[in-house]
């Protein structure tokens, strides 16, 4: 494999695995028979690691009957694939989700250090803005090289492969949706490393360097459109991102094109997004957030933001539920932080899952009997929902109809 | 048509022919087979990617696909191999720029693990995609040469 992009060696993995083989359909069986034999070999991995969201949530989204058994149809090999993962070392269930890099999941490595990752948007968080160095590898590939403890040199593993070769020029008069840029930028630039300025002014890092949580929520959307957009595992970002801070411009590789996004070129973006509803003109009949799965901050900010919305209203409950995808650990910090705030939200119709967004929304008659709404450009990419800002979406979960 | 001749880089050798099927733009693999991934198709794989204007709705399976690069969800590769192994994924894959992480993973496991073989042919060049159309006669040889027409 490595050989057909010029690896000439192999280095070895620091921090731990994180892996997207998290379906268990019948597709993956012989990814499963795969490992299933390594395991039996009595191999595991270099350390202990984390996996991508179980795509069946049977306790919250679960409890309606039909969905229910939707997942239960489609995921008949799950429990094989929990063994499989569980044999070779992967961490518990609970710290399962996309973003493995949020602190209450803690899967993160210093800059410069080597993994071995699967999932477009955590690789893609991994090497931005956490300055690691991981190329993106398939579904299973992550997993051989977590057993190997090692994977081969080529790509971002290198400083050459870490030059941008555009420039993405934002010129736009307020802030954009995140990901709405990102999926602008990939679709552009495809599988090239772009770097971006005219963004920083609504981004902000702490005082030790790090980005704050409602940054990290905003690049988590950013890159991931990136990602499932085109093939981005990299993006510098001025001012922001580590190499783009140490080295400013000159991390743009000689020759570089150039990308503007002004206000016209965002509204055409825009209105590229189309109604794919089975029935375009029918109601909303849930609101999807986090796709990666939310941080901390992402799922106490629309927690606040509802929890304020039907206090000021005559209503007990949101008209639609709201689906909010996060680990349950960083749920349970919520539990622990704001207790009362949870108990209200849950009570006002909003459901914590840990179900991966798309796959959810891909089951076999979901799109016949659900007409969801997402902040997710990821979301909106690999699915029927549609894609509002935040405050459209607030709206609609309060009335469940789209805003005139 | 007169026949055009392409030469690339040999992944996976092997002889294949067919007719085209062409993606002009990158291939977003996840985003392709989204019924036979999450909803238990597998009769044939409609391109479930709205934004593929060129495929989206074309039945991918036994295609012999002719694209860029693969691009999209890290389980792009895992899903070349899975589409295989339950008979709607590819016959080959051309592409014209070098392949790309996920893909080769995906071909390379199938072939490895399972002996189930997508031959696959990469670096045949820009002129390759002006050249070939969906639906186009294509011959694939052993030694990387690719015939169009």
């Amino acid at each position: 494999h490595g050989e057909l992009f010029g690896a000439e060696r192999l280095a070895d993995c620091g921090g731990a695995p994180h892996s997207s083989l998290y379906t268990g359909s019948p597709w993956v069986e012989p990814v499963l028979e795969m490992f299933e034999e390594i395991s039996d070999a009595g191999l595991k991995a270099h350390a202990p690691y984390t996996v991508n969201p179980m795509p069946l949530d049977l306790y919250s989204v679960g409890q309606d009957p039909v969905k229910r058994n939707m997942m239960l149809d489609t995921y008949p090999l799950q429990g094989r694939l929990i063994q499989v993962h569980t044999r070779l070392g992967a961490r518990s269930l609970d710290s399962w989700g996309c973003a493995c890099y949020v602190p209450e999941v803690g899967n993160t490595a210093g800059p410069g250090t080597v993994v071995s990752w699967a999932e477009s948007s955590a690789v893609n968080y991994g090497n931005s803005v956490l300055g690691m160095r991981i190329n993106r590898m398939a579904t299973g590939m992550e997993v051989l090289c977590a057993i190997a403890g090692k994977v081969p040199v080529f790509g971002v593993l290198t400083d050459e492969g870490r030059k941008a070769k555009w420039h993405i020029d934002v010129r736009l008069s307020k802030e954009p949706h995140w990901g709405a840029l990102g999926g602008a930028v990939g679709t552009k630039v495809v599988e090239q490393i772009p770097y971006v300025t005219g963004v920083d002014q609504w981004l902000t890092l702490k005082e030790d360097g790090s980005v704050d949580g409602t940054t990290m929520g905003k690049l988590k959307a950013f890159g991931s459109a990136t990602a499932s957009s085109g093939a981005v595992g990299l993006y510098h970002m001025e001012n922001i991102t580590p190499e783009a801070i140490a080295n400013g411009r000159d991390q743009l590789a000689d020759g570089y094109q150039t990308y503007v996004i002004d206000d016209a070129e965002y509204e055409r973006v825009l209105s590229t997004f189309n109604n794919r509803w089975l029935d375009p003109d029918g109601d909303p009949t849930a609101v999807y957030i986090g796709c990666p799965h939310n941080t901390y901050d992402e799922i106490l900010y629309w927690s606040q933001k509802i929890d304020k919305a039907i206090k000021a209203s005559r209503q007990e409950k949101l008209a639609i539920p709201v689906i909010m995808a996060c680990s349950i650990l960083v749920r349970n910090r919520l539990l622990d932080e704001h207790p009362v705030l949870l108990r209200d939200v849950r009570r006002a119709g909003v459901r914590f899952t840990t179900i991966c967004t798309p796959a959810f929304q891909g089951l076999k008659g979901m799109a016949d009997i659900d007409r969801g709404v997402t902040n997710s450009n990821k979301a909106r990419y690999y699915s029927r929902l549609r894609l509002f800002g935040d405050d459209d979406l607030l709206e609609i979960a309060m009335t469940g109809k789209i805003p005139a | 048509m007169a026949k055009t001749t392409f030469k690339g880089r040999v992944v996976l050798p092997g002889k294949v022919s067919g007719r085209a099927t062409v993606s002009r733009q990158a291939f977003n693999t996840s985003g392709s087979y989204m019924e036979n991934m999450f909803a238990g198709r597998t009769d044939a794989a409609p391109c479930t990617d709205a934004s593929n204007e060129e495929l989206f709705g074309t039945d991918l399976s036994g295609a012999i696909l002719c694209t860029p690069t693969t691009v999209g969800s890290t389980m792009g590769g895992m899903c070349l191999m899975g589409m295989k192994a339950i008979g709607v994924g590819p016959q080959a894959l051309l592409f014209s720029k070098p392949i790309d992480t996920l893909a080769a993973a995906g071909v390379l496991m199938a072939d490895i693990w399972k002996d189930q073989r997508i031959v696959t042919i990469d670096m045949l060049g820009d002129e390759f995609l002006e050249t070939v159309n969906t639906g186009d006669p294509i011959s694939i040889h052993d030694d990387g040469t690719v015939e169009v027409g």
